[in-house]
């Protein structure tokens, strides 16, 4: 009687806890957000450029200057202006885009797959290579295994991104014609096939013909590999560093001298030691892709968020600006809520 | 239909593939798309938008494409004018797209409602005197097939005919467009991506920043076009839209770099034109800028004047890309001066400076980061150098920069200036023209006072007698080309490739001169 008086008593508090946990979570990624929104907000409206000039023109009439000021309702004062976006935000409208003249989320929802297209393609190769090239260099370090992570990861790290975009176009679809031109998909097909979920890998697949599946494939393997090369960089050195600094710990020097194998060491006992680790890299190598490979779009003519939100600041479009930042914050937030539970149950130690 | 669409897209495509890789129907065009903010009429202003305005619309009268400083009735077939008034007849059994005849109440409709949104190119018709309460009074419908224009300001008829031939005077479809009307808005929401028009092409999809779709109009009064679809692909890389080009997955590559130009020349299969552009590029000085007075020196304007390296800057360093050209009409249109008084000579530059007293001359230059104004941005402060003339370079985003401009936050800038419509008050308005009205023309963006100037800018836009116009606008590039704090210098050229096979492809000076109607391959 008492035990199980206990136990109700012991999974309750549980509960409350989890729930306490929960609420104080979402409490403070409702925080986090609406920082992020101010401080855009602020930022936007401090840069030194005008952007009824920017929808206008600089050739426009006073009078259509002033009509354009008055509906972009900057001639209220800034507090009512961003009052009456979060009123408008709270309705779950994200305001009008002047560059597209189109509701800011239906350009959102256009432009994000192809980015999230993009980057998981990346991720998914990015983090298969960099794991298997910081195992090699830590199988052996100084060995020419090292050597070769340690240049493939230096070399994604510091060329840069656009140019290696060119260079893999110039060689890879100009002269050899290994891969499909710039875009998502011939022209053939980006205006024939029926898009349902904006996902061009995954709509190819729908429309059950193998010829568009393949061209889509021809025209994503490029700029994923030059992505998944930048983020393999990125994995390969940071996991290479940890992984080294893991293995000079007493419980790896007990398990050499215990006659552990090197693979045995690096797989059963450094592996899930820097698990916590690799998971928060990977969430943020992740987090950096989706918030837009803006020069690979751009190289790429890839229709995604990254080209969406540098155009749109070059243009000092407030609105697609702050919509675009929202959902980046978003993405960012939530990708590191996850990385963060996700470290907690595979790694006692932070729990 | 869109299956129907596909499979023989796809027969063309197979029967085809190893001849040409783009769709033999259907030209596709690398580009830019991403200036476009409206594909509306009375709001786009850019030039995408205008060039498309060109083949998916209309207008009582355009220019002649080979023959631009003509202007052909296109939707009108004849009009009689009085000094304040036009009557137009339109072309019998002229019809929409949409099937719907053009009447005169189209005419009227599409005019007013550029003046009733007062969006960015509006300016270009309320210089009539037209606002949105008197503008249903001008235009009126005076017989079936005849609608009279009418202007109270002192202007004569071939200048409004020249306003009537720019793209914010493409007549749209009434019916249709105001079946798609919503809170009073003239349909405007709707004509952002679709098409109410007349011209040889019509908008079948446009995705912003993706690409944009037109699809022929049989029934184009002008006659068919030659192809069935043009598709016009958002590249906003230059280097990319080369490589489209030469892999023949583009058909035409719009404003290339003067780097991509020269390594495009000689490749087979592939055509460079350097088209000759109304784009005219200048350096400006604010003549009221803070801590820096001799900015209002004219002897420092005249030493700008030769201190400029005019074909260093057109001939070396942007091999192609640009002219010389010293007065505010850009070589093309009616009465643009030809001679070029002014070559580079850093040391008459010098000598000058000296006679008028002033010592240690500088300024701030703010210039967009974007090519090819940072080139000639650089380029003029190394010029200005050798003139003893020290220049800051201080590069910007463009926005950023416009808005300092127009703030008069600024010593100095290098921009370009395309003109509005096919008349040369477009310019003289603006290089010549500071009103007390709140007009941010170039001359006021100098803070350059000059009454007699403006008034001879008006009395050049009123006069009816061509001849004596044209000598009037002579006379005004020849005063500001004399002494002005606007530094003319080079005049652009749109550097565009196209596939060798592409037969018909017309391209003119203004911006919105780009037709595809004949373009067969």
């Amino acid at each position: 009687m008492s035990t199980s008086t206990y136990s109700v008593g012991a999974k309750r508090r549980l509960w409350i806890g989890r729930s306490r946990q929960l609420v104080s979570g979402l409490i403070s990624l409702a925080l986090t957000l609406f920082g992020l929104l101010i401080f855009t907000f602020i930022l936007s409206r401090a840069a030194p450029v005008d952007p009824v000039l920017q929808l206008v023109g600089d050739h426009a009439s006073q009078a259509t200057y002033d009509q354009a000021r008055h509906e972009l309702g900057l001639d209220q004062p800034l507090p009512m202006q961003f009052l009456h976006y979060l009123g408008r935000l709270s309705h779950g409208d994200l305001g009008v885009s002047q560059l597209t003249q189109q509701p800011v989320i239906n350009d959102l929802m256009r432009t994000f797959p192809a980015t999230i297209e993009l980057a998981t393609c990346a991720m998914i190769f990015g983090a298969l290579f960099g794991i298997l090239l910081a195992a090699m260099a830590v199988f052996k370090p100084g060995s020419w295994m090292d050597h070769l992570a340690r240049f493939i990861s230096l070399l994604g790290y510091s060329v840069p991104v656009f140019w290696l975009g060119l260079l893999g176009l110039l060689l890879f679809y100009a002269t050899l014609h290994w891969s499909a031109g710039p875009g998502r998909l011939d022209d053939i097909y980006t205006y024939t096939m029926t898009q349902h979920s904006g996902f061009v890998l995954l709509d190819a697949l729908r429309s059950g013909d193998p010829a568009i599946l393949k061209n889509a494939i021809a025209h994503l393997w490029l700029p994923v590999a030059v992505l998944a090369l930048l983020s393999m960089a990125s994995i390969t050195r940071l996991l290479r560093a940890v992984m080294l600094e893991e293995s000079n710990k007493e419980y790896v020097i007990l398990a050499q001298a215990k006659g552990a194998s090197r693979l045995r060491i690096i797989l059963v006992h450094i592996f899930p030691n820097v698990l916590g680790t690799l998971i928060t890299i990977l969430a943020l190598s992740y987090a950096s892709l989706l918030e837009g490979a803006v020069l690979t779009e751009t190289v790429f003519a890839w229709p995604g968020l990254g080209r969406y939100l540098t155009s749109a600041l070059f243009a000092s479009d407030i609105s697609a600006v702050l919509g675009a930042t929202l959902l980046i914050g978003t993405c960012f937030i939530l990708l590191n809520a996850f990385a963060d539970a996700l470290t907690k149950w595979v790694d006692p130690r932070t729990r | 239909m869109k299956k129907l669409l596909a499979t023989s897209l796809l027969l063309c495509l197979s029967s085809f593939s190893v001849l040409a890789a783009t769709p033999p129907n259907a030209l596709v065009v690398a580009q830019s798309l991403d200036d476009v903010t409206s594909l509306d009429p009375a709001q786009g202003f850019e030039l995408t938008s205008v060039q498309t305005f060109t083949n998916v619309y209309q207008r009582l009268v355009q220019s002649n494409p080979k023959k631009p400083t003509e202007l052909e009735p296109t939707l009108a077939v004849s009009w009689v004018s009085t000094p304040k008034s036009l009557t137009i007849t339109l072309r019998k059994g002229a019809e929409f797209a949409s099937g719907n005849p053009v009447r005169p109440e189209d005419v009227a409709f599409s005019l007013a409602r550029v003046v009733k949104l007062n969006l960015a190119p509006s300016f270009i018709l309320t210089q009539l005197g037209w606002n949105k309460d008197n503008v249903d009074s001008h235009i009126q419908k005076v017989a079936d097939n005849k609608v009279k224009i009418t202007w109270d300001v002192n202007v004569g008829p071939s200048f409004v005919l020249s306003l009537l031939s720019a793209p914010v005077s493409s007549i749209v479809d009434e019916k249709t467009v105001m079946a798609h009307a919503k809170n009073g808005d003239f349909g405007h929401a709707w004509l952002n991506d679709h098409s109410a028009g007349s011209g040889p092409f019509q908008i079948r999809q446009y995705t912003p920043h993706e690409a944009l779709v037109l699809t022929a109009n049989k029934t184009s009064p002008g006659g068919a076009p030659k192809l069935g679809m043009i598709l016009m692909k958002n590249v906003p890389d230059a280097a990319t839209r080369q490589l489209l080009i030469e892999q023949g997955d583009a058909d035409i590559a719009r404003n290339l770099g003067a780097d991509q130009f020269q390594s495009l020349k000689d490749k087979p299969g592939v055509k460079t034109l350097a088209l000759p552009y109304a784009s005219l590029y200048y350096i400006l000085f604010n003549t009221k800028a803070k801590n820096n007075p001799d900015l209002a020196n004219p002897a420092f304007w005249k030493a700008a004047h030769w201190a400029f390296d005019y074909k260093g800057i057109a001939v070396d360093l942007m091999r192609g890309q640009f002219q010389v050209q010293q007065s505010f009409l850009p070589q093309g249109f009616k009465g643009a001066l030809k001679d070029q008084p002014y070559h580079y000579d850093p040391e008459k530059a010098k000598a000058i400076l000296k006679k008028a007293g002033i010592k240690n001359p500088h300024f701030k230059l703010i210039v967009s980061n974007q090519p090819p104004y940072l080139d000639v941005a650089q380029a003029l402060q190394a010029s200005f150098a050798r003139a003893g003339i020290k220049v800051e370079l201080i590069p910007g985003v463009s926005s950023q920069v416009s808005s300092e401009v127009n703030t008069h936050h600024f010593e100095a800038t290098v921009s370009a200036w395309g003109p509005d419509y096919f008349d040369p008050n477009t310019n003289a308005s603006a290089f010549a023209y500071n009103p007390e009205n709140g007009s941010k023309t170039l001359a006021w963006r100098a803070n350059w006072q000059i009454p007699e100037l403006s008034k001879m800018t008006l009395a050049a836009r009123a006069e009816t007698n061509e001849a004596k116009r044209t000598q009037m606008y002579e006379t005004l590039q020849r005063k500001v080309r004399e002494n002005s704090p606007i530094v003319v210098g080079l005049q652009n050229k749109k550097l565009v490739a196209i596939r060798s096979d592409l037969k018909g492809y017309v391209q003119g000076i203004m911006p919105d001169m780009v037709y595809y109607k004949n373009v067969s391959k």
